[in-house]
């Protein structure tokens, strides 16, 4: 089932009195319990659409339903009682500045009219979990980064949201703070049922948590899928990925010098990363195959692999398509 | 002479603290009031009115407020000299000043911290209780010793029409009897009323400040 549902969204600014559209009819699904990664390059309007989720950004047109209810037609309180369900994590932690660790996390319950100390008693509880607990008493400015963000995730997490918005979380830390955050997105999506939406540029945090990734150019979203799908498919044809675009160079270079008739990119997925496809498929024909470049990478969902094979031989097409039939996804370049 | 000076700065403070209270009583709700409208497209027309008034009444000067006041004074007090008088004058002339320092000291509190506050779901109340007025009140501590500053050359200024205190009594015995030790004591009071109320604020301020 799917908990967000995002249509025909289009949001634009005004700047000198003229309007120019920063997210441009974007859809979007979520599904309930899931992990949505939202990336893009810098400027693609990845937070303007995390702002216009919970409506801190008005959006000019489009719908937004969140657990069935529309909520660009509720009422002020109702759109607050739902606010409630729904915790951000912001890009500059906006912690606040006056009031103590424990205050910041016990800030969205004691709002909610549950008494002090309860609240207080609440925070405590997730300060040890995030190990803030040393660090109650102090104030914001008295943290270092990692600190300040734990604590702006604690504060998301103390009311058992239904969702947790992430700007950018690991954009200022070094990757063992990295992988320990992830880490505790992890386990808060898979022991408390957390639906998360998690805006970044990174894609290896995109490869590890995320199930679904919805990529942003320029206010268009240009893919919404399953990770590997992404991968498989957009992410290696498309020529924004240098890297993958550079591998091709040299192939196709190495193809013209050495000689071969065929280059072809396969992707594994799942179990099959961890096959010896080639040597199966190759048995008994008279086909010579070359690997050119490979990688593999784990996923949240398993192992991911992609090759690139150059093969000669009068029996290549009857290779080929053996292969087909074996990998996740084939892709004859010439 | 030592009995009239004792007066007359019991007086400046009375003139003092009650029109810096009243000031900052009404000021500080004006200010959240300028801050809310101007944070609201529903609320534009009525921000640009409170805004030219506020200007307005700021660049009065203060001895011409005075005159202009009279009859009001005189309904609201029902007399236009004295210390009560006075206070109702300075009061009218201080509450757009504090009104506009308010303003600008919630303007410092960062658009995210305020998004936050939102996205957590906090009522206007809430809002402004525990977070917005929390959040930036070592400036309103500072702001309301600027107050009070300037409310002592008010105060002083409203000694020449009748106030009393330590302006009436600086011109009684300086302006017209040339007794210029009179002139001196006054003004010593004076600025050592200031430095207290500075130091105080600047401290109190800093301790506030996390
Ligand atoms: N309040 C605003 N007023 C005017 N323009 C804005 C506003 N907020 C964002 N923009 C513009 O919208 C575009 C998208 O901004 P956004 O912050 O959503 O990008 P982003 O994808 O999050 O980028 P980054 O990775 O750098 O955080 C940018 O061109 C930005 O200048
Ligand atoms: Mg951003």
């Amino acid at each position: 089932m799917s908990l967000l549902e995002v249509k025909n969204l289009c949001v634009s600014f005004s700047a000198k009195g003229k309007e120019f559209a920063v997210l441009d009819n974007v859809e979007l699904s979520v599904e309930q319990g899931s992990i949505m990664g939202i990336a893009g390059v810098s400027g693609a309007g990845k937070t303007t659409l995390l702002r216009t989720l919970n409506l801190l950004q008005r959006p000019a047109s489009g719908k937004i339903a969140f657990d069935g209810v529309d909520i660009m037609s509720v009422s002020q309180e109702e759109l607050r009682v739902l606010r409630r369900r729904i915790g951000v994590i912001f890009q500059s932690y906006n912690l606040f500045r006056n009031k103590t660790v424990a205050r910041n996390i016990a800030f969205p319950v004691i709002i909610e009219g549950v008494n002090k100390k309860k609240a207080l008693e609440k925070a405590r509880e997730i300060a040890e979990e995030l190990e803030l607990i040393h660090r109650l008493g102090s104030y914001p400015s008295q943290l270092s980064g990692g600190e300040q963000q734990r604590v702006s995730i604690a504060r998301a997490l103390i009311t058992n949201p239904r969702m947790i918005l992430l700007d950018e979380p690991t954009s200022a830390l070094d990757p063992f703070l990295t992988s320990r955050i992830l880490r505790l997105v992890k386990r808060v999506n898979s022991v408390h049922g957390v639906t998360v939406i998690i805006v970044t540029h990174d894609m290896s945090v995109i490869k590890r948590v995320c199930d679904q990734i919805a990529y942003l150019e320029k206010g268009k979203m240009v893919f919404c899928g399953p990770t590997h799908d992404y991968f498989s498919e957009y992410y290696l044809s498309v020529s924004h990925d240098d890297h993958a675009a550079e591998q091709l160079e040299k192939a196709k270079k190495i193809l013209a010098e050495n000689g071969g008739n065929k280059l072809v990119r396969l992707v594994f997925w799942g179990e099959a990363a961890g096959e010896p496809i080639l040597w199966k498929c190759s048995k008994g024909l008279d086909v010579s195959v070359n690997i050119l470049y490979g990688e593999i990478e784990e996923f949240k969902h398993g192992p991911f692999g992609t090759l690139l094979v150059a093969t000669c031989g009068k029996d290549s097409a009857e290779f080929l398509r053996r292969l087909s039939g074996n990998v996740y996804k084939m892709e004859v370049l010439t | 002479m030592i009995s009239e000076l004792t007066r007359a700065t019991l007086e400046s403070l009375y003139m003092i603290f009650a029109s810096g209270l009243l000031s900052i009583l009404l000021g500080m709700p004006l200010g959240i009031i300028l801050y809310t409208c101007a944070g609201s497209k529903r609320l534009a027309s009525v921000y640009r009115v409170m805004d030219v008034s506020v200007n307005i009444f700021r660049s009065v000067p203060f001895i011409i407020l005075i005159l202009l006041l009279i009859p009001v004074t005189r309904r609201v007090t029902g007399t236009i000299i004295g210390p009560n008088a006075a206070i109702f004058n300075l009061t009218v002339a201080a509450v757009p000043f504090f009104g506009r320092l308010t303003e600008n000291a919630l303007n410092t509190l960062p658009r995210g911290v305020s998004d936050s506050a939102q996205a957590m779901g906090v009522t206007y109340r809430q809002f402004v209780f525990m977070v917005l007025v929390p959040e930036t009140l070592p400036d309103h501590i500072l702001n309301a010793s600027v107050l009070l500053i300037n409310l002592v050359t008010y105060t002083a200024i409203a000694g020449a029409v009748g106030a009393g205190g330590l302006g009436q009594l600086a011109i009684n015995y300086g302006y017209y009897r040339f007794q210029w030790n009179v002139v001196l004591y006054s003004v010593i009071i004076l600025v050592l009323i200031s430095q207290g109320i500075q130091l105080l604020g600047t401290s109190l301020s800093r301790m506030l400040r996390k």
